[in-house]
């Protein structure tokens, strides 16, 4: 059964249709990424427009572009290791299927997200201005709504994929160590790169900017030890 | 002999709770323990990420085929890998991490050597000392190649990180996670080569971990900036220097403010 690269797809997709899946790694591998590539671009993106809406137009085009560069950026730092990893592990996954899995993962994660961003598209336009004294509050509804909405769509779509991998693995136990070891690779790497790539929800008071100004200049982990620290006394 | 049709009742079987629990012993070699198809250049980088066993198994049988692909990987994969470190401080670290880790990372496999021969043989592993001497190589390459997988994931933090703590301890974490994987191997090999038994490659391993581990306080500072290449002079353990170093940054007067910090961490 031969899939195209068009609307049929997500469908199948949403369904953990194996046939899908398997047809994109065995038969036609390219037509996994013209689907997963564009999905991950218009659904990440909607949604990450409607993720800075709240701070205005400007905010909304560069969160609508970060969002999907998010995803491209974990792919590729953590791709080599990745394959890596899933051919040491025993689970039979070499580099492009690696690549593939984890594709239709995010591609899911974009779907699902995209099919949530008219709510959330509305919600921002029901926001107060950032300038406003509701501002603050409104600022942590959203923030942990947007929260709540990324980690049910990442906690759906990874247990898609954790069904697939078991599927394709020499044996189920070796997939789902080779998907935890993905997972917690693109976790760490991810909450990095989400970092750098600060802001997204745009922090009431500070400046809209696509990046700021030292982006790389510490890392996620120092802030949130630093943060323990000052609140321990440590 | 009775003609009674009614055989005889047979007594109630006492359920054993062990045999439930235990499995027929699997003994003999690892399926993978057998000879590579291929043994081009890229045949022989795949085979240690998949069948690394077919590696070891090849350099019994003839050794100089692959061995100088061994050392090449594992030479070519520590000096990136150190590179990548080396970009935390930049400078003379670019040069000088690299040339630590291969050192570092060679004559820890070499002072190893002969414990690892002497400890597989306690665990009753049939292999003379060159094959012994090649299951260390295709150990050292695999762990190598596998920091490579990694060195995309550490180039991002020695760029961002100004924490030398942070970056020293995540460097370590991924070497751990490396060291691992081949040192899995090991255990394999070793038991395909009817050895295994009690737990001495276990304590080898622990052995070898440590000795990398006070290499890197030996050859301080691979990640932190010096003037001196090496620092010979000072013996220190390397838990000791931590300890030392971790006490630096907090009360270095360089350090990020509070007042900065809590502004990033309210930056979303």
């Amino acid at each position: 059964m031969i899939h195209s690269p068009t609307l049929s797809s997500i469908p199948s997709l949403c369904r953990g249709d194996k046939t899908l899946l398997q047809g994109w790694l065995a038969d036609n591998p390219r037509q996994s990424l013209l689907f997963c590539i564009p999905a991950i671009i218009l659904g990440c993106g909607a949604y990450g427009f409607t993720m800075g809406l709240w701070q205005g137009w400007e905010m909304a085009s560069y969160v609508g572009i970060k969002l999907p560069l998010v995803i491209f950026a974990v792919l590729l730092v953590n791709g080599m290791i990745n394959g890596m990893l899933a051919m040491a592990l025993g689970s039979g996954i070499g580099f492009r299927e690696s690549v593939q899995f984890l594709l239709a993962g995010f591609g899911l994660m974009a779907i699902i997200l995209g099919s949530l961003s008219p709510i959330t598209f509305m919600m921002a336009l029901h926001a107060p201005s950032p300038d406003d004294p509701g501002a603050q509050q409104w600022h942590s509804v959203t923030l942990l709504t947007h929260t709540f909405m990324i980690a049910y769509a990442g906690i759906i779509s990874h247990r898609s994929l954790l069904g697939h991998v078991k599927t394709f693995a020499t044996t189920p136990a070796h997939g789902t160590r080779t998907f935890f070891a993905w997972l917690t690779g693109n976790l760490f790497v991810g909450a990095q790169i989400s970092w750098i790539m600060r802001p997204f929800f745009g922090s009431p008071g500070l400046k809209v900017q696509f990046l700021r100004d030292d982006p790389m200049n510490g890392s996620f982990y120092e802030t949130v030890l630093h943060a323990l620290g000052n609140l321990t006394g440590f | 002999m009775t003609n009674d049709p009614i055989p005889p009742e047979r007594p109630p079987q006492i359920p054993n709770p062990m045999a439930q629990h235990t499995r027929p012993v699997v003994t003999g070699p690892d399926p993978d323990f057998k000879a590579m198809e291929h043994k081009g250049f890229s045949n022989i980088l795949n085979s240690l990420l998949k069948k690394p066993l077919s590696v070891v198994y090849e350099l019994n049988q003839s050794p100089s085929r692959i061995l100088g692909v061994l050392c090449l990987v594992s030479l070519v994969c520590l000096g990136v890998f150190g590179f990548v470190l080396g970009l935390f401080s930049a400078g003379d670290q670019l040069w000088a991490a690299p040339v630590k880790v291969i050192g570092g990372v060679f004559f820890s496999g070499l002072i190893c050597l002969p414990s690892l021969y002497i400890f597989g043989a306690l665990g009753g592993m049939d292999a003379k000392f060159p094959s012994v001497a090649g299951l260390m190589l295709t150990f050292l390459a695999i762990t190598s190649l596998l920091l490579v997988g990694f060195a995309p994931v550490v180039w991002l933090f020695s760029t961002s990180s100004n924490s030398l703590v942070f970056f020293g301890f995540l460097s370590l974490a991924i070497w751990m996670v490396c060291l691992l994987f081949g040192l899995r191997v090991i255990s394999r090999a070793s038991r395909s080569m009817g050895g295994g038994h009690g737990g001495h490659l276990a304590i080898w391993a622990i052995i070898f971990a440590t000795v990398t581990l006070q290499m890197t306080t030996s050859l301080r500072p691979i990640i932190g900036k010096s003037d001196k290449f090496l620092n010979l002079e000072e013996k220190r353990f390397f838990l000791g220097y931590w300890f030392e170093v971790i006490e630096d940054e907090n009360t270095s007067p360089g350090r990020n403010t509070p007042d900065e910090e809590n502004d990033r961490g309210s930056d979303d």
